[in-house]
């Protein structure tokens, strides 16, 4: 079984430059926006339903507007969050810090 | 300037009034038309003083509407010097933030740490621990590309103090549902390793069996992944491939899960996992890892080989409100081999060798139930487990075993608990006793 995975290893490269390739023109795409009521109604119920799947979830008072920001960047990646996802969290932090 | 109307009209009206008496007047009494001319003249003297008064009481309005617009104006001018004070003071007390003036780079430091006691009926001695201290960097670059590493501190045996890096790795954001990792990193193989073992996350004091270090459980790797999460509808799809350096054979034959700087050979391990989240409460997921590894060189008539080891695995957690239930199950093969059990050691055929490990965990937090302020902090919590290990006797003395844990943990905050709670171990080698350790832990991440 494992020789049968390790002969597919080139596909696996394959598959994973193509996607890069696909992802690469978003690349210097600009994330921020300026949070709006819908943002941050988003945020708050993302937040709610991502952050407690791990762990006790921290009242955004905690936390400054810029370390949320920081914070929930590395749970993005930690926790596979979409990007969108993210950024309406870190608009619900910061509109409710 | 209704008050200078007023007047006007008032002596307008007065002067109508008097029109008549000064017809008939005229035909009566000179003097008497004198006297009302000099009655109007004097009434037009105090109109005009009137005037007078009305002007230089609109002069003193004006003044006073500049006044409070001045006024207005240094309160606003104020409130926005205290505003920016306050925001500077903020910087101030938080030293690890620096972009307050929307600089491109902002940093962060985070972490947590955790210090316990053991008390144990086996071999070992009781004894406090000074736990982990893991500190956490965070650097960020707009939002293009994120650094992260952690590092541990922890005081060995003889009293010196151990430094290890978990992780090292550079995020770079290619797409709202792709992220190019590449550095060190923590494996993405199932849940624990990645999301639930810092001590302030685990629920229980340590890992389950099979989870932590000699464990069929990889804890990091050197390379590359691709991850990210797309939304499915109402459901989201995550994803991780890894390419890495991979494991290695470690001592008795083990399989050695750790990163390691240099590959000891031309294979590059694969790992990914697969997660669906079909609702927001409910995650189950998918894992696997394949790769070679190299014996381990030693004496006599035989050189080392490689084999292969593969992995797989799955869990699923469960978290609503109070409730916080979970499980993983992982599998493990590797191929027999030529290899020394030490380095220097004799190199002999090692045969296959399967690794088996899994648990599940149940934990409530009292405030499902109650509002009290004091007990709706507690959370009971229970974890069972069990790691099978077949073609290393070595290993499976150290290591096979069933583990129980039933523990009480107390929340003072959402990310400072104190933990108190008893495992048994019962080891399924025949011979070795069985272990009750009373186990109990502070940890904080910040």
């Amino acid at each position: 079984m494992t020789n049968r995975l390790c002969n597919n290893k080139s596909y696996v490269w394959a598959l994973a430059t193509v996607f890069m390739l696909l992802a690469t023109p978003s690349f210097a795409a600009d994330q921020t926006s300026k949070p709006d009521p819908a943002q941050t109604a988003r945020g708050a119920k993302a937040w709610a339903a991502n952050c407690a799947r791990c762990h006790n979830m921290r009242s955004p008072k905690e936390l400054t507007d810029e370390e949320w920001a920081i914070s929930v960047t590395h749970m993005r990646v930690r926790a596979n969050l979409p990007g969108n996802v993210a950024d309406d969290i870190i608009a619900f932090l910061k509109a409710s810090n | 300037m209704n008050t200078k109307k007023y007047l006007l009209r008032t002596a307008f009206a007065g002067s109508l009034m008097l029109f008549p008496t000064l017809a008939f007047g005229q035909t009566t009494n000179n003097v008497s038309i004198e006297a009302l001319l000099q009655r109007i003249e004097q009434m037009e003297q105090e109109l005009s003083g009137l005037k007078a008064q009305v002007k230089q009481a609109n002069s003193k309005a004006d003044s006073a509407n500049q006044n409070a617009a001045a006024a207005i104006e240094k309160a606003e001018t104020a409130t926005q010097e205290a505003k920016t004070a306050k925001q500077e003071a903020v910087r101030t007390a938080s030293p690890s933030t620096t972009n307050n003036n929307g600089s491109d780079t902002k940093w962060h430091l985070a972490g947590y740490a955790d210090a316990g006691l053991v008390i144990t009926d086996g071999d070992g001695q009781d004894t406090f621990t000074s736990g982990k201290f893991n500190p956490m960097f965070h650097f960020q670059y707009k939002d293009l590309v994120l650094f992260e590493g952690e590092l541990e501190f922890t005081t060995d045996s003889e009293g010196k103090t151990d430094v290890e890096l978990e992780y090292s790795q550079f995020d770079i954001f290619l797409h709202d549902n792709a992220t190019l990792v590449v550095g060190k990193y923590l494996s993405p193989v199932g849940q624990f390793q990645e999301r639930l073992h810092p001590s302030w996350i685990n629920k229980i004091q340590g890992a389950p069996a099979g989870f932590a270090h000699d464990g069929v459980q990889p804890a990091n790797d050197i390379g590359a992944q691709l991850r990210g999460g797309i939304p499915l509808g109402s459901a989201v799809l995550t994803y991780v491939l890894a390419v890495g350096n991979g494991p290695r054979i470690g001592h008795e034959g083990g399989i050695e899960l750790e990163a390691s700087g240099n590959d000891d050979n031309n294979n590059k391990a694969v790992t990914g996992r697969i997660g669906f989240l079909p609702i927001a409460n409910l995650e189950i997921g998918a894992s696997f890892l394949t790769a070679k590894a190299d014996g381990i060189d030693g004496m006599g008539v035989f050189t080392p080989s490689n084999a292969d080891f593969f992995l797989w695995g799955v869990d699923g957690a469960f978290t609503r409100g109070p409730w916080d239930a979970r499980f993983e199950y992982l599998n493990g093969e590797r191929d027999s081999l030529f290899s020394a059990h030490e380095p220097g050691g004799d190199v002999e055929l090692l045969p296959m060798m399967e690794l088996e490990a899994w648990y599940t965990q149940l934990a409530y937090r009292l405030s499902g139930v109650t509002e009290h302020p004091v007990l709706r902090n507690f959370e009971p919590v229970v974890r069972y487990g069990e790691f099978i290990i077949v073609g290393s006797d070595e290993l499976r003395e150290e290591n096979a075993q069933k583990r129980l844990n039933v523990g009480l943990n107390y929340w003072l905050a959402p990310s400072i608990v104190a933990k108190g709670g008893v495992e048994w171990r019962n080891f399924k080698v025949v011979g070795i006793s069985s272990e009750t350790l009373y186990q109990f832990q502070f940890a904080y991440g910040f």
